[in-house]
């Protein structure tokens, strides 16, 4: 059998085709040295799950770089202050190396403390802090003893592991351990719920929120997007915890859901298909026929709201092809989406996806599909070339992999310019889809001087 | 909100040194560069290198885990040459630190022999170690020892070759591209370190995919030994021009960054020195057409206060351009702790009569304090300096790294007496926008053509 692409001997498992064979890729395996990996570390992922959370500064314990290149890069809007947006750092030097850097970490949190009074200060270990040994949590203690500001170790030293989502793990037990609990709730009704993994990239949440109010619910907090650390801490008290990025966040919700008894189910706003059902499964959750009459009405208003909006978008894309290759969750979270809109998606894959992921993935894509786990940079432009699909759906470090290929891009990760949660946003994810799809700077890249 | 702080750095104005070996690594031909140390060091720095630059970047990882940290990480970087060795074989594998591996202590250069003993009968890319560690200061320095890294391996003394060699820095490609023209139009050779020209402003094509095919060849990095001069444009990126001075003789001068006129007029002068050369027409009649371009300018900028960041000599050469053109350089702030920088900016201020708040490595919340506290009409600098631009309701003219909120962050061109010419028009046009109404005439606060005339019509209906 031809195999997918060239590649090493060792990699070739981590590719497979739904429907030929047992359809699961090889995963959750350290990447290869000496590749361009598309992965980042622990505290990358610690760090992006947590920076959403708005009133709080986020200080990276470690050496300038850690901070320098991650201080702005996540999307996330908020409606109420950019302090999580501040990249602070204790700029760990040669003699904090030497000695050990507790005391600059304490000196820099009771500073901080001082001029921001923040909801809290998430404090990130990262690999040389780990290293040499810091007790980041003795330091924490210490510090919020002193200040009376939440001051919240997050053990995130960045060699731990080869998967960012231990990262995602870690900044969920730090809300666990250290946030979630600790505050009671002025008042509490029979439909209080949380909305978990959900960050407010360009402002998705915003597309969510109206909708779960409209029928009745009480959102207590949202882990993390837009949120206040002291909301955060009532969340114990939701009868529901609503899933949105399960890479990421199914870890915190079955945690709650052990700890507290707070049952979680998977939603999905990405494309009007999800979001209806979506919206039906909460209401369905809490049985309240008032309640489910709201809903239908919710989402006959809102589906009449984008009606027709998006066929000249479909006309356009119909039959196109797309390929997936992201985090985690959007390989199927997206894919009914795309297929609103006509589009074939012919290969979805992940860089950090866990056995649990590509099952996921398999059971939403169709047969024919190409399922691909932590492609390198080489690897993804052999794909590219290879089986040229009309879209790749990444991240900033695919992009110009994909343009220079003169395949159209289209980024969903935190440098998207537009909310595609809900129902306007479906709207907004066709009109987006289709500038980068029908653009005719794409023609231009397939002719050259003079032929 | 904006008080005195002593030991944290919010919003930095720096970055660490893997980050500069890398930009440097950018314009070698053929070249892999290999960051020993965790997978996020590579990744976010590509991140960080593909939004500026709008291009694909490559740069691998010997992905440290648990296990290598305890055990040391000779497993994972010999593992690492192997694979780039088979998979891309380059010309050159350029590995540098991190403070991972710096602080665990690994010996790179051992285990980069033990490699090459043990594939003897292979014919192997060359391999360099730099040690880069990010806890000892910034990215400026991380830039500074991989050009003294690859001048050190690869330099041989053989015939005179009557070549200049310079040392760009972090500069942009189109600004590369202006000291390769200026040397041409005056007819001298010369050897680019390191050439990112064509590298980081790539046609659309497959092709720039692979490994750069252009920048400086290991041939040229041989041959900067025999040289007539270095000349490092970047005063903090020095140590390869001192080394091969040394070494083999060959003349060093250190700075100025050719960013206006009397900067331009000491890299030529030099340039003519080393090589003996003449200055041409055509240079004389872009230093003519950049006076010419100021004196237009001029009315728009005198005594407007500007306040400017970035990487030192960057800064230093704007404080000095945009008094030159009649501005009032009122903030100077670099990430990176330099006496040079500070020396260099003192001796501006004495020749201009100007007195900026100096800023050696200060972050941009002491240079947001200070802008409050003296005032600034436009801020020059990169992308981070957007939200306090917007916070003070001053135009953020966008110049150095990164720059990721614009396009065109490669072809941003400031160097020369062109550069000049550009830098004038542009930097003026932005005051236009802002300051100026649509009939050129100036908008000064309160006393704006709106209110007046809504208080004329308020007072009207009373």
């Amino acid at each position: 059998m031809e195999p997918i692409i060239e590649t090493f001997e060792s990699r070739k498992k981590h590719m497979c085709i739904k429907g030929e064979g047992i359809s699961l890729p090889v995963c959750d395996k350290a990447s290869l040295p000496g590749t361009v990996t598309q992965r980042t570390c622990v505290y990358g992922g610690a760090r992006i799950v947590l920076m959403p959370i708005t009133d709080s500064i986020h200080l990276v314990h470690g050496p300038i770089g850690c901070a320098a290149c991650t201080w702005d890069i996540r999307g996330s809007k908020s409606s109420r202050g950019d302090l999580y947006k501040k990249g602070c750092s204790t700029d760990l030097k040669e003699k904090d190396i030497v000695f050990g850097g507790e005391k600059k970490l304490f000196e820099t949190v009771i500073e901080l403390n001082k001029i921001y009074h923040p909801g809290a200060i998430f404090v990130y270990a990262t690999c040389v802090s780990g290293i040499i040994g810091d007790d980041i949590k003795a330091v924490c203690k210490k510090s919020e003893e002193i200040t009376g500001c939440r001051v919240i170790p997050v053990q995130s030293e960045g060699y731990q592991d080869h998967n960012k989502t231990k990262g995602h793990w870690i900044g969920g037990d730090a809300l666990l351990d250290y946030v979630i609990g600790t505050r009671e709730p002025e008042k509490t009704t029979p439909f209080d719920i949380n909305i978990v993994g959900e960050f407010n990239v360009a402002g998705d949440l915003w597309g969510i929120k109206p909708l779960i109010e409209e029928m009745g619910i009480n959102i207590i907090s949202t882990l993390t997007g837009d949120s206040h650390v002291d909301e955060i801490a009532q969340a114990h008290r939701a009868k529901l915890n609503i899933v949105q990025c399960q890479k990421s966040s199914n870890y915190v919700a079955k945690k709650m859901e052990k700890k507290y008894g707070i049952p979680f189910i998977k939603v999905n706003f990405f494309g009007l298909e999800q979001t209806v059902n979506s919206l039906r499964d909460i209401a369905n959750f809490f049985k309240d026929p008032d309640m489910m009459e709201k809903t239908e009405k919710i989402i006959r208003s809102g589906l009449k709201e984008v009606e027709h909006k998006t066929d000249e978008y479909k006309k356009r894309l119909d039959g196109k092809t797309v390929a997936l290759y992201v985090g985690g969750n959007k390989a199927w979270s997206l894919v009914r989406a795309f297929e609103e809109l006509g589009m074939d998606v012919m290969m979805s894959g992940t860089k950090n996806g866990i056995k649990e992921d590509y099952e996921r993935i398999k059971e939403t894509v169709k047969d024919g599909t190409i399922i691909v786990d932590d492609a390198n940079s080489t690897e993804l432009a052999r794909l590219l070339k290879k089986y040229r699909p009309n879209l790749l759906i990444s991240g900033a470090k695919e992009k110009y992999i994909s343009l220079k290929l003169g395949i159209p891009f289209c980024d969903f990760n935190h440098d998207r310019i537009s909310a595609f949660a809900g129902f306007k946003g479906f709207e907004s994810f066709a009109k987006e889809v289709d500038a980068s799809v029908s653009s005719p700077v794409f023609e231009l890249t397939r002719k050259g001087l003079g032929n | 909100m904006h008080q005195n702080k002593k030991f944290s750095v919010i919003n930095p104005s720096k970055m660490c040194q893997p980050m500069g070996a890398v930009q440097a690594l950018l314009g070698v031909n053929d070249t892999m560069p290999l960051i020993h140390g965790s997978q996020g060091c590579g990744t976010y720095m590509r991140f960080q290198l593909t939004r500026h630059f709008r291009e694909p970047i490559e740069v691998a990882s010997t992905s440290m885990s648990e296990k290598t940290v305890i055990y040391g990480g000779e497993f994972n970087l010999m593992k690492a040459l192997k694979n780039v060795t088979e998979k891309q074989s380059p010309s050159i594998i350029a590995v540098t630190s991190s403070c991972l591996t710096e602080t665990i202590g690994e010996d790179m250069e051992g285990i980069i022999e033990k490699f090459k003993e043990a594939n003897l009968d292979q014919d192997l890319p060359i391999i360099i170690p730099i040690s880069t560690p990010s806890y000892v200061e910034s990215h400026v320095e991380g830039y500074n020892r991989t050009i003294k890294a690859l001048v050190e391996h690869l330099a041989v003394k053989s015939v005179g070759n009557e070549k200049i060699n310079i040392i760009t820095g972090n500069i942009s490609p189109a600004d590369v591209r202006e000291v390769k023209n200026i040397l041409s139009d005056l007819n001298c050779e010369n050897i680019i370190l390191t050439d990112t020209s064509k590298n980081l402003d790539a046609p659309l094509s497959e092709s720039a995919l692979d490994l750069y095919k252009d920048g400086t060849t290991i041939e040229e990095i041989e041959d900067t030994a025999n040289s007539l001069g270095t000349i490092a444009l970047s005063k903090h990126m020095d140590s390869a021009a001192i080394y091969l001075e040394k070494q083999f003789g060959v003349k060093s001068i250190s700075g100025p960054l050719p960013l206006g006129i009397e900067n331009t007029d000491k890299f030529i002068g030099s340039v003519c020195k080393l090589g003996e050369l003449e200055v041409p027409e055509t240079i004389k009649r872009d230093r003519g057409r950049l006076i010419d371009a100021m004196v237009d300018a001029h009315s728009y900028n005198y005594h407007r206060k500007v306040a400017i960041f970035g990487d030192p000599d960057f800064v230093s050469g704007m404080t000095r351009f945009t008094c030159e053109m009649g501005m009032i350089p009122s903030v100077v702030c670099t990430g990176t702790k330099s006496k040079r920088f500070i020396e260099d900016i003192q001796i501006i201020s004495d020749e201009k009569k100007v007195s900026p708040v100096i800023l050696a490595g200060g972050d941009l919340y002491d240079m947001h304090r200070e802008i409050k506290e003296v005032g600034a009409d436009i801020l020059v600098g990169n992308s981070y300096g957007a939200s306090m631009a917007k916070e003070e309701d001053i135009p953020l003219f966008r110049v150095g790294f990164p720059i990721f909120d614009r396009l065109g962050a490669q072809r941003i061109f400031t160097l020369g007496y062109k550069g000049g010419i550009n830098f004038v028009d542009q930097l003026t046009n932005t005051m236009l926008d802002y300051y100026y109404d649509e009939a050129g005439y100036e908008v000064s606060g309160d006393e704006s053509e709106e209110t007046i005339f809504e208080g004329y019509f308020a007072g009207e209906e009373v």
